[in-house]
């Protein structure tokens, strides 16, 4: 019983990957492309690097990257907290 | 043909060391497994052209991610027992 | 862990590796200082500059054992460059706050970071971007000081099994 549900869980899974992998676009060739074409075409001259992924990761959508840093700045936090206060002889 | 031929040897390459890694009793060992399919999918990262991804796996998966794993290996331990844990 | 010859653990490793590990500390920080500078050129940037550079902490840890690595690697000097590299990547987004928060200000601009670039192919130039290449520099110090703090501590503090 157990046995059975897993393999249909594996199965469903597996039908399902499948057909996003069937469904999938041709590579290179995104359906949505209104943003795409405005970072490539105004990018560089709106902020002046070259590099577009930066551009977007720093400029157009800097506050994500405040975030993700801001996680970073937690996990480190939490380690030092975790590890603060245990002394050599407990 | 030569894009495609390679793309299907990493990602065979991807999911042969993914399954070692899990399918391993010997963590330390595990954790290498881990550290080449980074290396693998970083390989991949570029080839679909995403350099930034590829240059950031690279450096977290196969470097930092490895050496933090030994290190909680060394203070946990090294092998799986038979109930899997 | 079977010991066998090998030196006592809180000593590191071999002379060899030592070595090795000091002759390798310049390529490794170059090759990070690199990345990060270039961020806004190359790919690349703050996250996988930062992270090569704290993979050498890593590496200095392993050779050279828990004694030398605690002494030599100050925990709360990560900490405080942790805090400076957030509080200055989020100070740099609020002095564009004259338009927009994370305005891109230094961009296209007489000042620092400022050169106008031709639009399309170009070598690259390092004075561009505006703000990029300096946030680039905060968030690089933050994934460095970050990750270096998190390798830190897990090494030196616990027990060993």
């Amino acid at each position: 019983m157990k046995k059975a549900i897993k393999v249909g869980v594996l199965a469903l899974l597996f039908a399902f990957l499948l057909a996003s992998a069937l469904l999938m676009h041709e590579f290179g060739k995104p359906a949505q492309t209104e943003m795409d074409n405005y970072f490539i075409a105004r990018g560089q001259e709106e902020t002046g690097s070259n590099n577009i992924v930066a551009a977007v990761v720093f400029d157009y959508r800097g506050l994500d990257t405040m975030g993700e840093a801001a996680v970073l700045f937690a996990a480190a936090t939490g380690v030092f907290l975790v590890f603060r206060g245990r002394k050599k002889d407990e | 043909m030569i894009f495609e031929v390679v793309q299907g040897v990493l990602l065979l390459g991807i999911v042969a060391t993914a399954f070692k890694a899990l399918n391993n009793k010997d963590l330390l060992v595990g954790t290498i497994f881990l550290a080449a399919m980074s290396l693998l999918l970083s390989a991949e990262f570029y080839l679909l052209q995403a350099p930034d991804v590829a240059i950031a796996e690279a450096a977290i998966g196969a470097g930092l991610s490895t050496a933090i794993f030994v290190m909680a290996i060394k203070k946990t331990k090294r092998w799986e027992d038979e109930k899997g844990n | 862990m079977n010991k066998g010859m090998a030196p006592r653990e809180s000593e590191g490793m071999t002379p060899i590796i030592k070595t090795v590990a000091l002759a390798l500390a310049v390529p490794i920080t170059v090759f990070g200082l690199y990345i990060i500078a270039h961020g806004h050129l190359t790919p690349g940037g703050g996250f996988p500059g930062g992270a090569v550079i704290a993979t050498l902490v890593a590496l200095f840890l392993i050779a050279f054992g828990k004694d030398i690595g605690a002494r030599a690697l100050n925990k709360k000097m990560f900490s405080g460059l942790e805090t400076v590299g957030l509080v200055g990547f989020a100070l740099l987004a609020f002095l564009g706050l004259g338009s927009s928060f994370f305005n891109n200000f230094l961009a296209n601009s007489p000042g620092l970071f400022g050169m106008a670039i031709p639009f399309g192919p170009n070598p690259g130039f390092m004075w561009t971007a505006g703000t990029i290449p300096l946030m680039n520099l905060a968030i690089g110090l933050e994934v460095f000081a970050a990750l270096s703090l998190i390798i830190i501590l897990f090494f030196t503090e616990g027990e060993d099994k």
